[in-house]
């Protein structure tokens, strides 16, 4: 449709590219302002693993030498950021020798799928359920049944998790208790396999679901609220249009645009709101990951999830910012809206 | 035959402090294909009625008493329809052409899918060729041309050309009744006439009845048969028009056509010219405000073209700009407050370019130069109380000498502005009418002692009775408080008014420019004559002109772009380029 200018197209990149600079410099640079040494903690899990150790000055120097630390700070920070493009973020130093990107490759597609497929459950939930708590055609069922789930939002996630694997599990054992598949079936594009995966998935997907919808059921609401007093929508009613289509073509898709952008930033800050989700539904994923990198002080892992994360939102913010105009006609590529 | 029949209907709203009476006892008809104004003040009870006949009154309004009887194609009461049988109802029996043109249109639906949509839902599913053809009549017929309109989004669209679709949407099922609701209000005199002159045409094009809601006699005078005039709820008096305007019986109507400001009549500031001598005078140095060769564009459109004036400032003066939406007039007072920047030229106020570099020298000139705009609602934050829209930028800009100091001149500047300080202060914005926000903003400006004030379409939204004060209270800032005032306005009658000094403006451009008397008591520039003419005036023999006479007018204008200058006054000088 030529909606979308090359310089606008190469205005947004640029801005992608500086953004995801700037939070791979500031990666860098926090963990460098901790006292902490990543060689001497590393060092001090072997001496625990093997009691004590030989020539622990000579290994010392070659952990430092093997991971860079001898270089001066500009050395390690221009070779950090050529490794950090190319998606190299080193070796983890827990989980020695594995490098950090296979870490993070082999928990990607899980966090992904699980959060993409909450994200999506819930902001479809949420928003029609926000848009029917303010819709003056909805059921009196629904009007008192929706601000009553709301109740569920107050609870922490990990509360909510603990709460569904108690009745869903151990109480009905209809689902699995932990894990992402099960341990009689091998990982590949079988139907036993992904049935597995999606069994497991289930719960921890609700627990999100659970405590997140509304945050956009209370987004929609308001929304609505607005868009139901515009003249546009009090001249489709005069049109006579039947009510639910404009609730649909009227309202929902006026109301809708914010929580668009709401989305596109979510999805950086579910990663990190999935950590402790993931943690006890024992679920292979980033957060899993991130977690267990914080306890062992694995910096790279560390450094590698966190600009994975922020790669994530600044990549989600980008293609929202294409796709918007799209969404929107009154917002044109190349600045100033309507 | 009478299309519809109001019997004796009455319309509350029961509220926290009990019951608003908004219609009381209504009763009149609307034969077939005639055409009836619906006049008042807001709040007189003239929406609601209408909403009542629609259905469609805001909760917590509901009819009282009485019966909405509607006679095609049998006799019902359209009170006793259910939900479906009313949906029916609408759009396809009677439409409803709402007020707000800007923003009735949904902004992510394309035009012809808007007129589409209404089609099927009373005439069910329909294929998209014959969606299309029934869309293009119906976009034909109030003068847009489909293949430039149909596909557009309608922030694409002007003012007028929404509005125009809105009356689209209103006759493409050729209702029996059309209720348009003040639907030329926020559109500037030669766009109404177009819109009144399609609407007008697309009525009696089906013979269908028309009720026009609005609050301007001069309106209502050229364009209807008969007028109802409602004030608080109840109708005072319904005649044909000729009658009601050459021989009102009620001493309301009397007042709304006399409210009227005409061109040519009697300036109705009554204080007028007579006092110059009450004006403090001012100091000679630096002018007050100067434009040189000061030119604006935005991308490549050129909003404002090179101008350059000079703005004594010795003796206060009132300097009317005057001009459609899209002249550059709104773009002038943006140059002068600092809010934009010129392409080319430089804007000086008190010899120091505006709006001053340092930040001391900003808010220094933000205290001197002061605005006034279009939407008193919006000026306001909901969220506080009146007085503190007064009281921060008095004490931000250091005047106050403490609380009692601040009470006392908000006080005064609410005398000033003929408000009585106890019924106004202490309230939030939304307690109070439109004409008293406004006014509380020309005291808001007033505390702070400018000498510059750019008043922005200060009158545009409130009743044509309270224009006439408000105006008052902007000309009483002149004679005793020696503010000058650029008056930014698309209503040349009340820039005859108050004005010392006229400009019009065209495409960024000042066509004619000279003493109000000169200007609009006989002007001379094609676009000042079309302007003129294309105010409606409480007179039923006026013809006012049809739309191609007033499309060949604008055409005669793009052969004559040089500037009529029609003499000067002291303390002004306006060059050229």
């Amino acid at each position: 449709m030529g909606r979308v200018p090359l310089s606008y197209l190469a205005n947004r990149l640029a801005t992608l590219v500086l953004t995801v600079f700037i939070a791979a410099t500031l990666i860098w640079i926090i963990p460098r302002l901790s006292p902490i040494d990543p060689a001497d903690v590393m060092f001090g899990r072997m001496a625990a693993g093997g009691g004590s150790i030989e020539n622990s000055e000579a290994i010392l120097r070659g952990l430092r030498e093997r991971f860079g630390l001898d270089q001066p700070l500009i050395v390690q920070y221009l070779l950090y950021l050529r490794n950090t493009f190319t998606l190299d973020f080193g070796i983890s130093t827990a989980g020695f020798p594995t490098p950090v990107a296979t870490l993070v490759a082999n928990a990607l597609p899980w966090t992904v799928g699980l959060m993409l497929f909450s994200l999506v459950v819930t902001f479809f939930i949420g928003n029609l359920l926000g848009a029917l708590m303010a819709w003056e055609r909805t059921p009196r069922l629904w009007r008192i049944a929706i601000p009553a789930a709301m109740v569920f939002t107050s609870i922490p996630p990990i509360l909510s998790g603990l709460l569904l694997m108690y009745g869903f599990s151990t109480q009905l054992g209809l689902f699995p208790l932990t894990g992402a598949y099960g341990l009689n079936v091998e990982p590949g594009w079988t139907m036993d396999f992904v049935r597995s995966v999606l069994h497991h998935g289930f719960l921890p997907a609700m627990s999100i679901v659970v405590v997140t919808f509304g945050f956009w059921a209370l987004g929609m609401r308001g929304l609505m609220i607005t868009v139901q007093g515009e003249d546009y929508a009090v001249l489709a009613r005069a049109k006579g249009l039947r009510p639910r289509y404009i609730l649909y073509r009227y309202m929902i898709r006026n109301a809708i645009l914010p929580q668009i952008t709401a989305f596109a930033l979510k999805i950086g800050l579910l990663v990190a709101g999935q950590v402790l989700v993931e943690r006890i539904f024992a679920y292979n994923g980033m957060g899993k990951l991130l977690y267990d990198a914080i306890l062992d002080q694995d910096f790279p892992v560390i450094q590698g999830v966190s600009f994975v994360i922020i790669l994530m939102t600044a990549l989600a913010v980008f293609l929202v910012d294409l796709a918007y105009p799209f969404i929107d006609p009154r917002i044109r590529h190349g600045g100033a809206g309507a | 035959m009478n299309i519809l029949d109001i019997g004796d209907l009455s319309v509350d709203f029961p509220t926290s402090k009990g019951v608003v009476h908004a219609v009381t006892g209504v009763s009149l008809s609307v034969p077939k294909g005639r055409r009836i104004g619906f006049v008042g003040e807001s709040g007189s009870g003239k929406t609601t009625t209408a909403l009542a006949a629609m259905r469609m009154l805001t909760p917590p309004g509901f009819v009282s008493r009485g019966g909405i009887h509607f006679n095609s194609p049998e006799r019902i009461n359209l009170l006793e329809l259910d939900g479906e049988s009313m949906r029916r109802v609408r759009l396809r029996r009677i439409s409803y052409i709402p007020q707000g043109a800007m923003n009735s249109l949904n902004p992510v639906m394309r035009v012809e899918r808007q007129i589409w949509d209404g089609i099927v839902a009373h005439e069910g599913p329909a294929d998209r060729e014959e969606l299309r053809r029934r869309s293009d009549a119906a976009l034909e017929g109030v003068g847009l041309d489909p293949a430039a309109v149909a596909h557009l989004h309608p922030h694409e669209l002007s003012g007028g050309m929404k509005q125009r679709v809105c009356i689209a949407i209103g006759v493409c099922l050729r209702p029996d009744l059309i209720i348009a609701d003040e639907p030329t209000s926020a559109l500037d005199v030669i766009t109404q006439r177009h819109v009144m002159r399609t609407l007008r045409e697309a009525q009696g094009g089906i013979g269908a009845g028309l009720i026009l809601i609005g609050h301007d006699m001069g309106l209502m005078a050229q364009s209807v048969d008969d007028i109802a005039v409602l004030k608080k709820g109840e109708l005072v008096e319904f005649g044909p028009t000729r009658r009601i305007i050459k021989s009102p019986r009620h001493p309301y109507t009397r007042e709304l056509i006399s409210s009227v400001p005409l061109v040519g009549g009697g300036r109705f500031p009554a204080s007028a010219p007579a006092k110059p001598a009450a004006a403090p005078r001012r100091e000679s140095g630096p002018p007050l405000l100067e434009f040189q060769s000061v030119s604006k564009s935005y991308g490549g459109a050129t909003a404002l073209r090179p101008m350059s004036f000079r703005l004594d400032g010795e003796a206060p003066r009132i300097i009317s700009v005057v001009g459609q939406s899209g002249s550059g007039k709104t773009t002038m007072g943006s140059l002068m407050l600092g809010f934009a920047r010129p392409t080319t030229g430089r804007v000086l106020f008190e010899g120091g370019s505006v709006p001053g570099r340092s930040s001391g020298e900003r808010l220094e000139f933000r205290k001197r130069a002061q605005a006034i705009f279009q939407d008193p609602y919006a000026c306001f934050n909901p969220f506080y109380r009146v007085d503190h829209t007064l009281r921060f930028p008095f004490e931000r800009f250091g005047l106050s000498g403490g609380p009692e100091d601040t009470a006392r001149a908000m006080d005064e500047a609410c005398r000033a502005v003929g408000l009585a300080p106890e019924a106004v202060l202490g309230r939030y914005p939304h307690q109070l009418s439109g004409g008293q926000r406004q006014r509380l903003i020309v005291a808001r400006a007033l505390m702070l002692s400018p000498r510059l004030l750019i008043a922005d379409e200060p009158v545009s939204m409130v009743d044509a009775s309270l224009r006439a004060t408000i105006l008052d209270s902007i000309h009483d800032l002149k004679e005793s408080h020696g503010i000058s005032i650029f008056y930014i306005t698309h209503d040349l009658a009340t820039a005859s008014h108050v004005s010392d000094y006229v400009m019009v403006l065209h495409k960024g451009h000042v066509v004619e420019a000279g003493p109000p008397d000169a200007v609009i008591g006989d002007p001379r520039h094609a676009y000042t004559r079309l302007l003129i003419d294309s105010i409606p005036w409480p007179d039923p023999d006026r013809e006012w002109g049809s739309e191609v006479d007033a499309r060949a007018a604008l055409e005669e204008i793009e052969i004559q772009p040089e500037t009529v200058h029609r003499g000067s006054i002291p303390g002004f000088e306006l060059r050229q380029g």
